[in-house]
C-alpha cells in the first residue's frame, strides 16, 4: 500500500504544482491592473506605483509566486483588494455552505445512483425498463441549471411547498434548513446520479452472471440476499472511482446552482471576484477547488487499490 | 420477403417498389454515419437541432425587432401588441432576443468544437509517434482535466475578462483533452489488431497504415463525441452567461435572457420558458444524434 502511493503521489504533487503556478501565472498576465483599479478614477502615477508596491505587484513574478506559495501553505491567502477584508475569513464564511451543498448532493448521488441501478436490474418488465432509462437519459443530459428552474417553478410557485432560493443553515436550524438544501441538491445530484447508475447497473449485471452468483443461487440463497450481500459488494469498485470524478462535477455545478438557488457558496464569491477582478481572492478559490479535486482523486485511487490489490500490486 | 429484410431500428420500407414481395432487398446506406443517422432516433435529433439551429440563422428574417432596442412596453405577455412573445423588463422583444440569442449559441458552437477537434486531434496524433511525446501530451491532459468546467470557466474569464472570444476560448480547452484521450486510445487499440499488422506486413508504410487502415476505424468515437461536445457547448454557453461571466449583455444569449428573468419568474414564466426549452431542445437532439452515430458505427 505504501509502495502504491509512494508511486502514486508525485504525479498529484506535479499536477497541484502546474495547477498553482497557472493560476497564480495567468492571473499575473492579465490587462487589468488592480492597482489602478483601486486607486479611482484619474489617479497620479505615483498613487498607482504606490499602491502596487504596497501590493508587491513590483517584485520580480517568481518571488511573487514563492511569497504566495508560502503564505497558502501556512494557510494564509492574503487580503481582498476590492472585496475587502482577509480572504481567508471570506473563504471561512462561504466554504461551509458549498460543503453542505455539496455533501448533500453527495448523500442524493449515492443514494439515487444506487437506487436506479439496482431498479435497474430487478425490474424485469419492458416498460418498466423503458422508463427507467428514459428517466436516466433525461436527468444526465438536461442541464442542472434548467432543471433547477423547472423544479423551483413547480415547487415554489405553482405549488408552493419550498422556498425557490436562499439559504439557511443546516447545522443553526435542521428543520427549516433541510427545506433550503432539498432543491438545490437534489438538482445538482441528478446528472452525477444517473452516471452512477449506469456503472451500479453495468457493474450488478457483470457480477450477478459470475460463477459465485450461481453457485449462490443453486445453493438456495434468495435473490434479494444474493443482490445485496454477494453482487453488489463485488459490483462497487468501478463506482467508487466514478463517484470520486463526480465530486470535481459536483464542486463545479454548485458554482451555477449557486447563482440560480442564490446559495451564498463559494461559487457566488468566485463570481464575484471574477467581475472585479480581484486576485488574491480568485487565487484562493481557484485553488482551493482545484487542491480538493485532485485530492479527492487521489483518495479515490487509494480505496481502489485497498479494494483491488490488483492495482497495487500492478 | 421484405419483412426479413427489416432489422430493428431502420425504418419500414415506404416506398411501393420496396413493399413489393417481388422487390430486392431495400437499398442499404453504405456509410455507416449516415445510415446511424437516417434512423428514427437520428431523424428526430437532426429536426430538432436542425429547426432550432434554422431558426437562428433566419433570425433577421424571422423578425424584425432589434433584440436590444427598448421599448416603453415592459413585461408584457405572449401576443400583445405586435411582441409575438412579448417583451422583457426594460421592454425589449423577447422572440427577437430569442432567435439573436440562438444565433450567439451557433456562432460559439461551430467556432469551439472545430478548434478543440482540430488541437485535441493534432495531439492526439503526436503522442502516438513516440514514447516521450506521449508522455508529455498525457500530463497536458491531465492537467487541463484537473480543472472542473466552470472552474476553468471562471479561470479563463478572470484573464480575458467576459465575452464571446473567452467562452470560445474556454469550450475549446474543455474539448482538446476529451478530443484527445478519445482519438489517442482508439489509435492504439487499432493499430496493434490483426488487420493493422496485415496491412504491416502487406508493406504499408507508417503513413499508409495510419491513414488508410487505422485512422478510418479509429474515428468513431471522435465523430461521436463532437455531437456530444456540441451539446456541451450549449450548455456551458448557457451557464457561463447565467452566472455573467459569459456574452455581456445588452448582447442576447440563452445563458443570459435566462438570468435576466429569473427575478420575473414567478410573474412572468413565459419569459424563462424561452431559453429553458431551446437549450433542452437542442442538448436532447445532440445527444439524440450522437446516440445515433453511434449506434450507426457499431453496426
Amino acid at each position: 500500500m505504501t509502495g502504491y502511493l509512494v508511486r502514486r503521489l508525485p504525479s498529484a504533487l506535479g499536477v497541484l504544482l502546474l495547477a498553482s503556478f497557472a493560476i497564480f501565472l495567468i492571473l499575473r498576465a492579465v490587462q487589468g491592473d488592480p492597482a489602478e483599479t483601486l486607486a479611482g478614477s484619474d489617479p497620479s502615477p505615483e498613487s498607482v506605483g504606490a499602491i502596487r508596491h504596497e501590493l508587491g505587484l513590483d517584485r520580480p513574478l517568481l518571488t511573487q509566486y514563492g511569497a504566495w506559495i508560502a503564505d497558502v501553505v501556512r494557510g494564509d491567502f492574503g487580503r481582498s483588494y476590492i472585496i475587502g477584508g482577509s480572504v481567508n475569513e471570506l473563504l471561512a464564511q462561504r466554504l461551509g455552505n458549498t460543503v453542505e451543498l455539496t455533501v448533500g448532493a453527495l448523500v442524493f448521488t449515492i443514494a439515487l445512483g444506487l437506487l436506479f441501478g439496482v431498479l435497474g436490474v430487478t425490474v424485469k418488465n419492458r416498460f418498466g425498463q423503458t422508463l427507467l432509462s428514459a428517466v436516466n437519459s433525461v436527468s444526465l443530459i438536461v442541464p442542472a441549471y434548467v432543471s433547477g428552474f423547472l423544479l423551483v417553478f413547480v415547487f415554489a410557485i405553482t405549488w408552493p411547498v419550498l422556498p425557490p432560493g436562499g439559504h439557511v443553515s443546516i447545522l443553526s436550524d435542521p428543520q427549516i434548513g433541510f427545506q433550503y438544501l432539498l432543491m438545490p441538491a437534489l438538482v445538482l445530484a441528478l446528472p452525477p446520479s444517473a452516471i452512477l447508475a449506469r456503472y451500479v447497473k453495468d457493474g450488478l449485471q457483470q457480477a450477478l452472471g459470475e460463477d459465485y452468483a450461481r453457485t449462490a443461487k443453486s445453493l438456495g440463497i434468495p435473490p434479494r440476499r444474493i443482490l445485496w450481500r454477494h453482487a453488489l459488494p463485488n459490483a462497487l469498485p468501478p463506482v467508487l472511482t466514478v463517484l470520486g470524478m463526480q465530486v470535481g462535477v459536483l464542486l463545479g455545478g454548485a458554482v451555477i446552482i449557486e447563482a440560480v438557488f442564490a446559495w451564498p457558496g463559494l461559487g457566488m464569491l468566485a463570481e464575484q471576484a471574477v467581475t472585479r477582478r480581484d486576485y488574491p481572492v480568485i487565487q484562493a478559490v481557484l485553488l482551493f477547488l482545484v487542491v480538493v479535486y485532485v485530492v479527492v482523486q487521489l483518495l479515490t485511487d487509494l480505496a481502489y487499490a485497498l479494494i483491488d490489490p490488483r492495482v497495487r500490486l500492478g | 420477403m421484405a419483412t426479413e429484410t427489416l432489422t430493428p431500428g431502420t425504418p419500414a420500407p415506404k416506398t411501393p417498389e420496396a413493399a413489393a414481395p417481388t422487390a430486392a432487398k431495400p437499398r442499404r446506406v453504405r456509410n455507416r454515419y449516415l445510415r446511424g443517422l437516417l434512423s428514427p432516433r437520428g431523424l428526430f435529433g437532426l429536426a430538432l437541432v436542425g429547426l432550432i439551429f434554422a431558426a437562428g440563422l433566419a433570425a433577421p428574417l424571422l423578425t424584425s425587432h432589434d433584440p436590444t432596442f427598448q421599448t416603453a412596453d415592459a413585461l408584457r405577455g405572449p401576443g400583445s401588441g405586435d411582441h409575438v412573445w412579448g417583451t422583457d423588463e426594460i421592454g425589449r422583444d423577447l422572440l427577437s432576443r430569442l432567435l439573436y440569442g440562438i444565433r450567439t449559441d451557433l456562432l460559439i458552437v461551430a467556432a469551439a468544437v472545430p478548434l478543440g477537434l482540430l488541437i485535441g486531434c493534432s495531439l492526439a496524433l503526436v503522442a502516438t509517434t513516440h514514447r516521450a511525446a506521449d508522455v508529455a501530451v498525457q500530463r497536458l491532459f491531465d492537467l487541463l482535466l484537473s480543472f472542473p468546467g466552470l472552474i476553468l470557466g471562471l479561470t479563463v474569464t478572470a484573464i480575458m475578462g467576459p465575452g464571446k472570444a473567452t467562452i470560445i476560448t474556454v469550450i475549446t480547452i474543455i474539448e482538446i483533452p476529451s478530443f484527445g484521450r478519445m482519438l489517442r486510445g482508439a489509435i492504439l487499440v487499432h493499430r496493434d489488431r490483426e488487420y493493422a499488422t496485415a496491412a504491416r506486413v502487406g508493406g504499408a508504410g507508417p503513413l499508409r497504415l495510419l491513414t488508410r487502415h487505422v485512422l478510418p476505424n479509429a474515428a468513431d468515437p471522435v465523430v461521436v463525441q463532437i455531437a456530444v461536445s456540441m451539446s456541451i457547448a450549449v450548455i456551458l454557453e448557457g451557464a457561463m452567461s447565467f452566472i455573467g461571466i459569459g456574452v455581456r449583455p445588452p448582447d442576447p444569449s440563452l445563458g443570459g435572457i435566462l438570468a435576466e428573468a429569473r427575478p420575473y419568474l414567478e410573474d412572468h414564466p413565459t419569459y424563462a420558458l424561452g431559453p429553458l426549452v431551446v437549450i433542452t431542445a437542442l442538448v436532447v437532439g445532440l445527444n439524440l444524434i450522437a446516440e445515433a452515430l453511434n449506434r450507426g458505427a457499431r453496426r
